[in-house]
């Protein structure tokens, strides 16, 4: 389309100017020719200016669609990079929170003195009390899914503690554990 | 892109004002003719100028843009008509 319209440009303006330059306007035929050029020229002219106008149309909706197309995509990455801020803010939060707490806690104890030094201990043991208690929980229920689901001693120690069936200390440790957890929760 | 249709249509108003002058050059008849219809052009295009605000409104074109059309035919009809005569 390109070339065509080119070509038709530099066809104009030859067939304009090389007629009324070349030819003489005395001769009644080369009069006739001049005539016939001017005519096709004018012709070239206007096809040429039809298929660049067109050009131009079809240039501008494609920067009008890139333009909308790089909004869009920094839309994104700005909605993305701000979720993901938030995301990062609101574990940081999460982290923080306890340790928060526990200072606080840690402060007033201090503050009251001595007295209450021991609710101090409590509140930092009884965390760690619930902590193993949670994960024992956690351990027996684990166990009695899989072992409602018919796996064997063995393959659940393996899923729960990691360690594979053999005589080593830690699976006899872990087989000691399992076994005071079921006898534990059948009593 | 924009230029180039531009320059188009201008260079193809040239070749009619060139085309023109040709068709003058035919006969004395033709040529009372095309020297009635450039002195009427003429008159139109003056009349443009000074109604400039009232055309600009008839056509739906900005003022300038009527300003820049009426100079591109001016020029056209000049540089047609100056090559035709000069060559």
């Amino acid at each position: 389309m390109l070339l065509k319209m080119f070509v038709l440009s530099s066809s104009a303006l030859i067939l304009w100017l090389a007629p009324l330059v070349g030819l003489d306007k005395r001769i009644g035929w080369h009069k006739s020719i001049q005539g016939l050029s001017l005519g096709a020229a004018i012709a070239c002219a206007v096809s040429a200016g039809n298929i660049a106008r067109r050009l131009a149309e079809e240039n501008e909706i494609e920067t009008i669609k890139t333009r909308a197309i790089t909004a869009d995509v920094v839309d994104e990455i700005a909605v993305s990079a701000y979720v993901s801020q938030q995301q990062r803010q609101q574990e940081a939060e999460a982290i923080l929170n306890p340790v928060e707490h526990l200072e606080r806690a840690l402060a007033l104890t201090y503050d009251e003195g001595e007295r209450l030094e021991p609710i101090a201990q409590n509140q930092l043991a009884e965390p760690e009390q619930n902590g193993s208690e949670n994960g024992e929980s956690e351990r027996t229920e684990r166990i009695h899914q899989l072992q409602a689901k018919g796996w064997g001693k063995a393959k659940i120690i393996l899923e729960i503690w990691g360690v594979s069936k053999g005589g080593s200390p830690k699976y006899k440790a872990a087989e000691a554990e399992y076994k005071r957890l079921v006898e534990g929760d059948v009593v | 892109m924009r230029a180039v249709y531009l320059a188009n249509y201008f260079v193809a108003g040239c070749i009619a004002s060139s085309l023109l002058g040709w068709v003058a050059s035919l006969h004395p008849t033709s040529f009372r003719a095309i020297a009635f219809l450039a002195a009427a052009a003429f008159v139109v295009w003056g009349l443009c100028w000074l109604l400039d605000f009232s055309v600009s409104g008839w056509l739906k074109i900005s003022v300038s843009n009527l300003q820049a059309l009426l100079l591109a035919t001016l020029a056209a009809a000049i540089i047609g008509g100056g090559i035709f005569l000069c060559s």
